[in-house]
């Protein structure tokens, strides 16, 4: 296998180039999908028999859990990739994660808690998803703080870095918990092929509403890394170059 | 069109719901962005003072 690639996304110039270039396209065409997703969630799709227009939650609230969930990863993965090959940028990624998936980790609980209301008749109860999912939230908070409470660089990526991966053991968890433990949270309903459990026209916009988010996510994902680039490396001679 | 934001009742849920997601998207673009021009400007102060 051919690792140039891997190489040259080591390297800071080349990343904050590629990012310049590609964040305005991934957040054009997410802004797009996100326009038509909706459309097709609240306008076209049909209300559900059972939860009637309620259902329709799910266009906001499944992509964001979705989102809360892949940047954690993105995070870890970043952070351990860090660690392991002492990739600056690797860092840098991670770092500029955080407070993405912090923030569709509140819009998860509040579009959750809007849904619980009219459906469970509470706005929380402590049921395994809802409880692991504020875990999360505590999780990107502890991973920030102790980076902004960490003067030397070197020493916060890497503190910072373990309690990534660390806090990853809460990924699976809260994506199994409405299988292995008995709670209020209904299991995954988006089945499909043949035994699909929902309509196509209910499918289709909540996937690509899923898409949109996940493009969405790569556009300001982008624009944080540049940030963080510019910051750590503002003695190199390239940011001269990227700025003039 | 009133039968529309009405959602059959759930409007009240639904649309503070969809007004917080999408604003969480709105949010996290004008955070980057202000993110971004920081460190922008953080770094042109720099090069002016070595130069």
């Amino acid at each position: 296998m051919n690792w140039t690639w891997f190489h040259r996304f080591a390297s800071p110039p080349y990343v904050y180039r590629f990012a310049r270039r590609w964040a305005p396209w991934f957040g054009g065409v997410a802004g797009v999908l996100m326009l038509i997703a909706l459309y097709g969630g609240l306008v076209l799709a049909p209300a559900d028999y059972q939860q009637k227009d309620a259902f329709r939650m799910m266009y906001v609230h499944a992509p964001s859990a979705t989102l809360s969930l892949m940047v954690y990863s993105t995070m870890a993965v970043a952070a351990a990739v860090g660690l392991i090959w002492r990739m600056k940028v690797a860092h840098a990624a991670a770092a500029a994660c955080a407070p993405i998936g912090a923030w569709f980790t509140v819009a998860t609980l509040g579009t959750g808690m809007l849904w619980g209301k009219p459906m469970w008749g509470t706005y929380w109860e402590w049921d395994p998803r809802l409880t692991s999912e504020l875990v999360l939230l505590f999780l990107y908070f502890g991973y920030m703080g102790l980076r902004a409470a960490t003067e030397d660089l070197q020493k916060a990526d890497k503190a910072s870095a373990l309690l990534a991966i660390v806090g990853a053991v809460n990924v699976p968890i809260i994506h199994y918990s409405v299988v292995w433990w008995n709670g209020l949270h209904q299991e995954n309903s988006k089945k499909l092929g043949a035994d699909a459990d929902m309509a196509w026209s209910m499918v289709w916009p909540l996937l690509l509403m899923l898409l949109a988010f996940a493009l969405y996510f790569g556009a300001v994902f982008l624009i944080r890394l540049r940030a963080e680039l510019l910051r750590r490396e503002r003695n190199a001679s390239w940011v001269r170059e990227v700025l003039t | 069109m009133n039968e529309f934001f009405a959602m059959g009742g759930y409007g009240k849920y639904l649309w503070p719901a969809f007004a917080l997601g999408f604003g969480v998207v709105v949010l996290n673009l004008v955070l980057a962005w202000n993110s971004l021009r920081n460190a922008e400007q953080q770094a042109r102060r720099r090069m002016e003072m070595k130069t």
